[in-house]
């Protein structure tokens, strides 16, 4: 086959596409390999990228949900702020998302420009979530803070590397300015080493290709994403549908905050997502920059359509977002955003799959609970510092068709892809014992797919110790259901000090605590579908398995079981469900 | 009818049982190696190991009786365990937990294989929640007792497992794995109520920290008991009722070999039965190729196994996962692709092409095979290249139809794509090579290893003929096929030594004040080890038992596992952990504190190992059979290629590329640049030429 753009190879172009995913997640090893702080080896709190020389992301086969969206508003802040000056051997860095292209300060970029024959041709770029980085308070999130610089250090896009050299004045600045420096050093150093992976990546297969081709490919996997998204809207309906979601307090006080979002979808597969009449900015700091509202977005969108689809840039070239500036989605400076990446994202993936339900009901996406818990932190005996997420308590997950919910899974924000620690080791490495993580029962989302039911959560916290409660879902209902299904229980947590009484944990703010036990049930997911519908036998697995009491079998379900509670009473089921549709 | 096989006795003999074929390898007391293949039967596997003895009978001119009083040690791998959970097949489990944690197994930790996925549920969970009952009693994470045993809790968990018709128990209890006590409490309370139903323990299936990964592992084991143990017991009567005269060994997933009375009762450590007998595999060919350090690619109808031997030891790890069970017993580390002879490409609704992971299965197989499949597979695109030859395949068991293969590959990829069959079919193959480049990078990077400086060893039926390909793309100088490529495995679990692994939980930091409870620590495993060779008829000179430490530096979630001579000082062991720290991580903590988490035993008993084949050397040049257009590249199109039939190849001949080398179990694809060698012991080396 000849080159030039126009005769792509289709051979090349599947090469090209699966050997650039392959780059990004071979930067995701090396990253895992040789970063220090847990937050990676672990959590893996990271994503590597790759972007073309106009900072369209090719390539994002490794990373978290919530990182999906914002990786070219790096790229094309590093273009526009200098333009002119990218140089091989350049490495960038940034986290500012009023000035740079960030989403939130934690997470840095790190980006590597890529070339062929003197030209740039693209970029390798790795966004992590650094363990420190000044601020307000230890470990990047600061609950008080009302302004960005509560939250930390803002960089710009800094050339941190000039042509293989590095500037060891910004690094000493860098490093003046978090509380971990011997983390930050190894973690930095590891997400530099991950870029030039990455770019050497680029590089090869470029050079395989040759510079029509490669440039060639690049568009031509972008266009590939474009018309496999443009194809799943344009079997939608079209038409405008609306959805909005809330929060019930701006971190100070209890008041309720919306994200409202309106999407149209066009015959020719393009569409629109409008947040206008979306609240006004908030005082604390949920609000979620433009970046991470385009990532929320992004994973909306991407986890309501077939997974198969490329995750690239190029898949929503035919989509328009438009959010009001000044609002909770696309704050003014100063705002504070560091929490956005759960929360708001959390209301802005429910708002967007409450308008994609009615556009394709099939597919609906029942609510995820969202998660109540939040960090203790404090001194082990020895003077060691400990801190620990009480995500043993993580919240049930919302149905699909086909799918009951998850009955305790990590963020939605994730995906659930934030692993839930065992007690074991927690056991091991805090002073904390546990009594309890089970399901609870009749607290699912009811539907013909339930939700998850979330769990018991009793954590006895032998030490004195500073709790931040910064969680969602307490007291009120946080999940919804799609269909005819209904939302999950809600949330509850007490605190019950050593020897004291038990009182209701707030929803927001620090405590200081001596030791004392945290109790808590954690929210449930929403349902899809009639309860009705459901599948006696499931309905009876549920009943024998204590998740749903034989009165709500009957009551919810319609469904009558054997006295001995082994088996369906088919007669009396039926009937059941006959009066309940007679209304 | 050929002259019977003089073979020498005693002979050994293993029979690996794949889902397609059943593998049996035998080598005679002089060395002297055949191999037998006869169709699986899934319904009774045994019925597939008996076939294949038959033939192996014909061969000697002897009945199946006369080939077993013969046979002085056998050998056996099985997807029995494997097949139990991929088809739902085990026994109805009930799971006594700690009370406050019944769900555990359920939750899962939120682990899920692709988190884009959502929609996809779960497996089913292996017990359901009302057979997993809790019994109050609670350790903590020092082994210290903080709330008594219920006696009554056990007993009423043993009345509901009765009256719900359990049929194997599982028990694990919060921190069993620092103190047994409770779980070794609950199963006399529950023996006494339930009678013969097995009962497995967490604290012996798998003692490792961490509930999930513990209960879980428990959980598989009774699920597979009843059902495994049974197979295994009725082939061993029926062996030895035949005349084996001792009893059958079966292939672990950690590599090694185990008697069928140790693993009757831990069905668990047989997931990996087949593909681990790899190790046994490398450890035989790392001695003929004189290279510690290789990459076996082992490629059949599915799937293409990647191993990796560095310095002459292959891994074992805790993270095997079947079907979405994780399962928490030492086992090879191997990482597997969908990527094989029988892989499905085609093109999505957008217009790009794809390769896999979906593979077209022993039925109806490619679309050349004639058995009703439409979609094309990689065997497919062979055909078309002519690198297979249309006809009879693997040993007449299939047919080759070459207008079925162009038609598949014409339908569902030239046309939608605008490109020339020709065109198709190798762009097939280049992302096919593609996809096993990532899969050998893969494990190389996240390993620390760089690929270049391994020999790769291409093996099963369809490895040979990606073998050099990849490795031209690894920037791998030499690529190994071993003769009997098909039978890799089989041939592997010949040359094991028996292996179990022991372990125990200990907490430390590394001082050499830490060094006496340690060592302690180890006796009491080694004492236990060694009784267990001797049980196995070991004599004290044929046992080696290795030491092993988890270590970790403070505050650390991970472990990396690192060998501990006797007598090593905390200095001696900090630099051996700071050594395979850099090499995983990039990076030490100069001084950090180190914390012991695990002491381990690898005991083995070393049975003696194979012999290499001494073949005749070549008397004169090797000629073709014949000579046919085999596609070369996208440059050259086809080319006028000799095809040599291996059975002619002898030690000392050499193959200038392009060739192929037709071998009983597999073709060997030699490129352009490349050049082929028959090594002393009859296998062939590739010297890989052209640039990467």
């Amino acid at each position: 086959m000849s080159g030039g753009a126009a005769s792509l190879d289709p051979v090349v172009l599947a090469l090209a596409q699966n050997r650039l995913d392959h780059v990004s997640q071979q930067m995701g090893h090396v990253m895992v390999r040789t970063a220090r702080s847990p937050i990676f080896s672990q959590a893996h709190d990271f994503s590597c990228f790759l972007a073309g020389a106009d900072g369209q992301v090719v390539a994002q086969a490794d990373g978290i949900p919530i990182h999906t969206g914002s990786g070219g508003f790096a790229v094309r802040a590093i273009l526009r702020d200098f333009a002119g000056e990218i140089g091989p051997g350049d490495v960038f860095l940034l986290n500012d998302p009023y000035l740079a292209g960030g989403n939130h300060l934690p997470d840095w970029v790190a980006a590597r420009p890529a070339f062929l024959n003197g030209r740039l041709i693209g970029f390798a770029c790795n966004r992590a979530h650094q363990s420190d980085i000044g601020g307000g308070a230890a470990g990047t999130y600061n609950p008080e803070a009302t302004e960005l610089f509560h939250e930390g250090v803002r960089l710009p896009v800094l050339k941190l590397i000039e042509a293989g050299r590095l500037r060891r004045d910004l690094w000493a600045l860098l490093m003046a300015n978090t509380r971990t420096p011997d983390l930050q050093d190894g973690d930095l150093r590891a997400m530099i080493g991950s870029t030039r992976i990455g770019v050497e990546g680029i590089e090869a297969l470029a050079r395989e290709l040759g510079e029509a081709q490669a440039e060639a490919a690049f568009a031509g996997i972008l266009d590939h994403a474009d018309k496999r998204q443009r194809a799943a809207f344009a079997a939608l309906p079209p038409g405008t549908y609306r959805g909005e979601e809330r929060t019930d307090n701006d971190c100070f006080e209890q008041r309720d905050v919306w994200v409202r979002v309106a999407l149209t979808v066009h015959t020719d597969g393009t569409a629109e997502v409008d947040f206008a009449g979306t609240d006004p900015e908030m005082r604390g700091f949920k609000n979620s920059s433009y970046a991470n509202t385009v990532s929320a977005v992004y994973l909306a969108l991407t986890a309501f359509f077939d997974p198969a689809i490329p995750r690239n840039e190029g898949r929503f070239r035919g989509l328009t977002i438009r959010a009001p500036e000044g609002s909770i989605v696309n704050p003014r400076p100063p705002a504070p955003v560091t929490m956005c990446t759960v929360f708001v994202a959390h209301e802005i993936v429910h708002a967007l799959w409450k308008a994609l339900a009615q556009a394709d009901p099939a597919r609906a996406c029942a609510g995820w609970a969202k998660n109540i818990f939040g960090v203790t932190a404090g001194q082990r005996p020895d003077g060691s510092t400990f801190v620990f997420y009480h995500s043993i308590a993580s919240a049930g997950a919302g149905a699909v068709a086909g799918r009951d919910g998850f009955n305790s899974i990590g963020h939605l924000c994730t995906l659930g892809g934030l692993v839930i620690p065992e007690v074991e080791i927690y056991e091991q490495l805090f002073p904390v014992r546990f009594h309890r993580q089970e399901f609870r029962c009749d607290s699912a989302g009811p539907g013909q797919w339930r939700g998850g039911s979330g769990v018991h959560y009793e954590a006895e916290v032998r030490a004195p110790a500073l709790y931040s409660f910064r969680g969602e879902g307490l007291r009120y209902i946080s999940s919804y259901g799609v269909a005819g299904g209904e939302g999950g229980a809600a949330g509850e947590m007490e605190i019950v000090p050593a020897g004291g009484a038990p009182s209701p944990a707030p929803k927001f703010g620090l405590r200081r605590l001596g030791p004392a036990t945290l109790r808590a049930v954690s929210p449930g997911g929403g349902g899809f579908g009639d309860p009705l519908a459901r599948a006696p036998e499931a309905v009876l697995r549920d009943v024998r398995d204590d998740l749903v009491s034989a009165a709500a079998a009957r009551a919810t379900y319609g469904v009558a079981l054997t006295p001995d509670g082994r088996e369906v009473d088919i007669a009396a089921t039926e009937a059941l469900r006959a009066a309940a549709k007679r209304g | 009818m050929s002259a019977p096989w003089q073979a020498a006795a005693p002979w050994r003999i293993g029979v690996d049982v794949g889902g397609t074929f059943t593998d049996l390898v035998m080598v005679d007391d002089a060395g002297a190696m055949r191999v037998f293949k006869a169709p699986s039967v899934p319904e009774d596997p045994g019925q597939g190991v008996l076939a294949a003895l038959d033939l192996a009978a014909q061969a000697l001119g002897r009945d199946v009786g006369g080939v077993l009083a013969a046979c002085g040690f056998f050998i056996h791998g099985s997807t029995v365990a494997t097949n139990t959970v991929l088809e739902a097949k085990g026994a109805r489990v009930g799971l006594v937990t700690t009370a406050g944690f019944r769900d555990t197994l359920e939750i899962r930790r939120g682990l899920r294989a692709d988190v884009w996925d959502h929609r996809t549920p779960y497996p089913p969970v292996l017990v359901p929640r009302y057979l997993r009952l809790p019994v109050r009693g609670r350790m903590d994470a020092t082994g210290t007792e903080i709330a008594p045993l219920s006696d009554t809790d056990i007993e009423a968990a043993g009345a509901t497992f009765r009256a719900e018709g359990v049929q194997a128990v599982a028990v694990c209890l919060l921190h069993a794995y620092a103190n047994p006590t409770h779980e070794r409490r609950v199963c006399a309370v529950l023996a006494e109520r339930l009678g013969d139903v097995p009962i497995s323990l967490s604290s012996e299936v798998a003692p490792v920290i961490g509930e999930y990964a513990r209960s879980a592992t428990t959980v598989m084991n009774a699920y597979l008991a009843p059902r495994v143990g049974r197979y295994l017991r009725a082939l061993d009567a029926r062996l030895r009722a035949l005349g084996l005269p001792r009893a059958i060994f079966l292939l672990q997933s950690n590599g090694g070999a185990a008697s069928i009375d140790q693993l009757a009762p831990r069905p668990a450590a047989l997931v990996l039965s087949g593909p681990a007998a790899g190790v046994g595999a490398l450890d035989y060919f790392r001695r003929t190729i004189g290279s510690d350090r290789l990459i076996a690619m082992e490629i059949g109808g599915t799937s293409c196994d990647v191993t990796v031997m560095t310095d002459a030891r292959v891994p074992v790890t805790e993270e095997l996962d079947i079907a979405g069970y994780p399962v928490a017993i030492p086992a090879v580390d191997i990482h597997t692709v969908g990527a094989g002879g029988g892989t499905i490409a085609g093109v999505d609704a957008a217009g790009l092409l794809f390769v896999g992971p979906r593979g077209a299965g022993a039925r109806p197989g490619p679309a050349a095979y004639g058995q009703g499949g439409s979609e094309p597979t990689i065997t497919d695109a062979h055909l078309v290249l002519g690198r297979l030859k249309p006809g009879p395949y693997a040993g007449g068991s299939v047919t080759l139809d070459g207008a079925r293969a162009e038609a598949a590959i014409a339908a569902k990829v030239a046309r939608p794509l605008g490109l020339s069959v020709t065109e198709a079919a190798a762009g097939m193959i280049r992302l096919l090579e593609q996809h096993l480049l990532h899969a050998v990078e893969k494990i190389s990077i996240q390993r620390g290893h760089d690929p270049r400086r391994y020999v790769l060893v291409a093996c099963g039926g369809a490895g040979p003929m990606h073998g050099a390909a990849v490795a031209r793309k690894l920037g791998i100088a030499r690529v190994h096929v071993p003769r009997h490529s098909g039978a890799f495995c089989a041939f592997g679990m010949l040359n094991a030594d028996m292996r179990q692994d022991f372990a125990r939980v200990h907490f430390a930091q590394l001082a050499d004040d830490a060094l006496p409870a340690l060592e302690e620590s180890f006796r009491a495993l080694e004492a236990e080890a060694d009784a267990l060779l001797g049980a196995e008829g070991f004599a004290p000179g044929d046992r080696a038992l290795g030491r092993e430490l988890d270590l970790r530096y403070r505050a650390q979630q991970w472990d990396v596992r690192v060998p501990v001579p006797h007598g090593a000082d905390a200095a001696a062991i900090r630099a051996a952990f700071e050594a395979a720290y850099d090499r995983l991580y990039g990076h030490i903590q100069p001084g950090g504190l180190i914390e012991v988490t695990a002491a381990r035993i690898v005991a083995r008993g070393i049975l003696p190992p194979l012999c290499p084949a001494r073949p005749d050397p070549a008397a004169a040049p090797a000629l073709p059979a014949e000579t046919r257009p085999v596609y070369a590249d996208d440059a050259r199109g086809f080319v006028p290629t000799p095809v040599y039939v291996g059975a002619g190849l002898r030690p000392g001949h050499a193959i200038a590329g392009p060739a192929l080398i037709a071998e009983a179990t597999t073709t060997i694809v030699i490129g352009a640049e490349d050049r082929a060698e028959v090594d002393a012991a009859g296998d062939y080396l590739i010297h890989v030429g052209g640039a990467p």
